[in-house]
């Protein structure tokens, strides 16, 4: 299905332009927010006594920037362009699409502004106070209805790969959003013991398995066949991957629980799908990857390819890592440390973060029909955020073990935080780098977005 | 197969109830059973306030409320069961141990050591990471005292009950003065514990490593030159101790050593036996007795047979 882009249109895929706008600008907010809770964690008096500025306000700043203002925007850049396209017509509505950017933004402010004055429901991952979830869920509603009805209008039989995994990962997030959220209960938006704490993990599990995942599976589906000028390896394997996706990944939430209170069952549940999730990752990675076998000579030519290619390797790492950490002996020593951050943000930065960043790059020179603003900008960013998520997942996974491991031998918390300092202190210069890389990329595409025809150089 | 839009989203929606009906329902059918543990209680309304700071402030992000059988730390001596939680909304488990778990730090220490550590953690615990939250009022840093003094619940108010009584006491002995004083605190180190000299010499290296501990450890309250006005000596009551009062007091090595691993319950002094191992002990009490109190017992006798590393 994928084809060889044609049209120059300028005014065309507004929305998409908007959310590659949305994403490159809060990607710098969000790598911010956490450069500077790093530097905290260093020299934890540097901000003191400015309450907004105060760590454990920073922390669901930057998670939920990075999840919802960097991450999600990015893929869905990426969705508004493709979806159309695979389907051979136009958006259906330019206009209802604009509207979400709008009010997508206005949620990001929002989330910034209550976070930092401590306006929380305080559950990790659905932190947002009620009227923002109402807007989330909103922006996900108009965006489906315009997914469905431009499916609806569409010139092109067939739906590719990338077209289910953008239709349902939309479809399935308002669901777990509104109830991982706990709308029905406005004012907490709370369960109350330990069902919350399984709600919670379902959810939170979910941002990464039905928004995350699918629509980062649906841009490499879209963009590794078209730079490597081959068909997609196999069509079964894509079913296999989709299906198998929706079906484990929405078990293993409880995986986050293993050492807490819930019931056996559930648990073992969790350790089965988590280990189960083998088959949905490698019947992608094997897809992807033998998809470009032979071609990565054209990957190493196209920089949304590279990233993209980069993103799925990381997704190999992370999902290899998440199944062991899965494993009740392997959790004893890794669970509730820094081993746990290394293996978020090789998930998040590495996967998905890499992915939205190269469809970024691939589809801008394709809706403004002239090339990047700078290839070496956008080459610099790669290698930016190749060394700096290797490098947190080099030291969080070190300063992971040891703080599990000293734990385990009787350390107190106390006693261990200065065996980890060196550690953080290298993340923080590495938060640096990925700020600085966020910085040098919104500065690229802003100008890609709109010099005029004939500025390039 | 045929993937059609129709077959695409009901699909994927159905596969998605059906997960949440094995994943989320059967669970809280199963959970919503839970009974009260041995030690649940529910919390007054002013505990109730401070968990609300404790949210808002993000306390959750850095501590967790979830002690697990292979746990050592602080807490460690009640494994969390699911009746612990029951009124929990949200449940605060946490995912990072950046700080200590709290599940049961109710009545570790008393109020006035929380407030020195609320204003600026180093003052308490020098190395500590975490954020001075002197920003918040004192209306709310007692608000969220009372709730970190909850944790625990039936546990916690057994503990605070006991801090309660021995800092009434520690307060008639501090006023009554000096000598009083000194006496009441050695009164409460076990015979055996006050005829003890410290077995060890204080070599070069040990008292070093006192340095180091006393650093890491002492210096917040008891101050860089043991006289008792560290950082957090203004919020703290009774004062820390001077320790140069100590000279001429009948003090030995073994009172020392008692001190630092049990505490002094009801005092800002905390237990450090679970975060010292012996020799650290017995090496910053020389270190106290040689620079700070001037009088040193290490090595004298009854010291019995000399350690086989000892010079």
């Amino acid at each position: 299905m994928p084809e060889n882009p044609t049209r120059p249109a300028t005014a065309a895929y507004l929305t998409a332009r908007g959310f590659c706008l949305t994403s490159a600008a809060w990607m710098m907010m969000a790598t911010l927010v956490g450069f500077i809770a790093a530097l905290e964690l260093v020299a934890p008096d540097l901000t003191a006594n400015i309450s907004w500025l105060l760590f454990s306000r920073l922390r669901p700043i930057h998670v939920n920037l990075v999840l919802f203002g960097f991450v999600t925007p990015g893929l869905l850049a990426g969705a508004f362009y493709f979806v159309p396209r695979l389907l051979r017509t136009e958006l259906y509505s330019e206009k209802l699409g604009i509207v979400t950017v709008i009010l997508w933004n206005m949620a990001l402010v929002a989330t910034m502004v209550t976070l930092a004055a401590g306006l929380t429901q305080g559950r990790e991952y659905a932190e947002m106070i009620w009227p923002i979830d109402a807007g989330i869920v909103t922006a996900f509603c108009l965006i489906f209805f315009n997914f469905i009805m431009t499916v609806k209008h569409r010139n092109e039989k067939i739906l590719y790969v990338s077209v289910w995994y953008a239709l349902a990962a939309v479809a399935l997030t308002t669901c777990t959003y509104c109830l991982g959220n706990v709308v029905w209960k406005p004012d907490s938006g709370s369960l109350t013991g330990i069902p919350d704490a399984i709600l919670l993990w379902f959810y939170g599990h979910n941002v990464f398995g039905l928004l995350l995942t699918p629509l980062s599976a649906a841009a490499a589906y879209y963009i590794i066949p078209q730079v490597c000028r081959s068909p997609l390896y196999s069509h079964t394997l894509s079913l296999l991957g989709f299906w198998s996706l929706i079906v484990i990944y929405t078990h293993i939430g409880t995986h986050h629980l293993l050492q807490v209170p819930v019931p056996t069952w559930l648990k073992v549940v969790a350790i089965v799908d988590s280990i189960a999730m083998v088959i949905p990752v490698m019947a992608f990675l094997i897809n992807i990857w033998y998809t470009a076998r032979g071609k990565l000579g054209l990957i190493h030519g196209d920089i949304g390819g590279k990233f993209i290619f980069t993103g799925t390797i990381m997704y190999f790492i992370v999902s290899i890592l998440g199944s062991l950490m899965a494993l009740p002996d392997v959790q004893r020593v890794t669970h509730f440390n820094h081993w746990v951050v290394g293996h978020a943000h090789i998930g998040v930065l590495g996967f998905s973060g890499m992915i939205a960043l190269g469809g970024l790059y691939f589809i801008i020179p394709r809706i403004t029909g002239k090339p990047l603003f700078s290839l070496f900008l956008a080459d610099l960013q790669y290698w930016m955020i190749l060394i700096g998520v290797s490098g947190f997942a080099i030291v969080l996974t070190i300063s992971g073990l040891i703080q599990g491991h000293a734990w385990l031998n009787g350390e107190t918390v106390y006693r261990v935080l200065s065996e980890i300092h060196i550690y953080n202190i290298i993340r923080a210069a590495l938060g640096l780098l990925i700020f600085l890389s966020a910085v040098s990329g919104f500065y690229n595409i802003f100008r890609s977005v709109f010099s005029n025809p004939g500025e390039n150089p | 197969m045929k993937m059609t839009p129709a077959a695409v989203i009901a699909g994927s929606l159905l596969i998605l109830a059906a997960v949440v009906m094995v994943v989320i329902i059967l669970p809280y059918a199963d959970t919503s059973k839970t009974i009260p543990s041995d030690l649940f209680r529910n919390r007054t309304q002013m505990e109730a306030k401070g968990r609300d700071l404790y949210i808002s402030n993000g306390c959750v992000y850095c501590h967790t409320q979830s002690i697990r059988a292979i746990d050592w730390d602080l807490g460690a001596e009640r494994i969390a069961e699911a009746g612990d939680y029951i009124k929990d909304h949200p449940i605060l488990l946490g995912s990072q141990r950046t700080g200590p778990d709290l599940s049961q730090e109710g009545g570790e220490h008393p109020d006035d050591w929380h407030l020195a550590h609320f204003i600026n953690p180093r003052s308490t615990r020098p190395l500590s990471i975490m954020p001075p939250f002197q920003f918040l009022n004192r209306d709310n840093i007692s608000l969220l005292t009372r709730y970190v003094q909850g944790l625990g619940m039936k546990d916690a108010d057994r503990r605070m009950e006991r801090q309660t009584l021995w800092k009434q006491r520690a307060v008639e002995a501090y006023t009554s003065g000096v000598d009083q004083n000194v006496e009441w605190l050695h009164a409460h180190v076990p015979e055996g514990w006050r005829n003890l000299p410290t077995p060890y010499p204080a070599t070069e290296a040990g008292l070093a490593r006192g340095e180091k501990i006393y650093q890491d450890f002492c210096f917040g309250c008891h101050g860089p030159v043991g006289d008792g006005m560290g950082p957090a000596q203004p919020h703290i009551y009774p004062p820390p101790l001077n320790f140069t009062i100590l000279k001429g007091r009948k003090i030995s090595g073994g009172i020392i050593y008692y001190q630092i691993m049990n505490g002094i319950t009801g005092t800002a002094m905390p237990y450090f036996k679970r975060e010292l191992e012996s020799e650290k002990i017995w090496d910053v009490g020389n270190y106290i007795a040689k620079y700070f109190i001037d009088q040193i017992d290490a090595n004298t006798e009854p010291r019995g047979i000399d350690a086989a590393y000892e010079p």
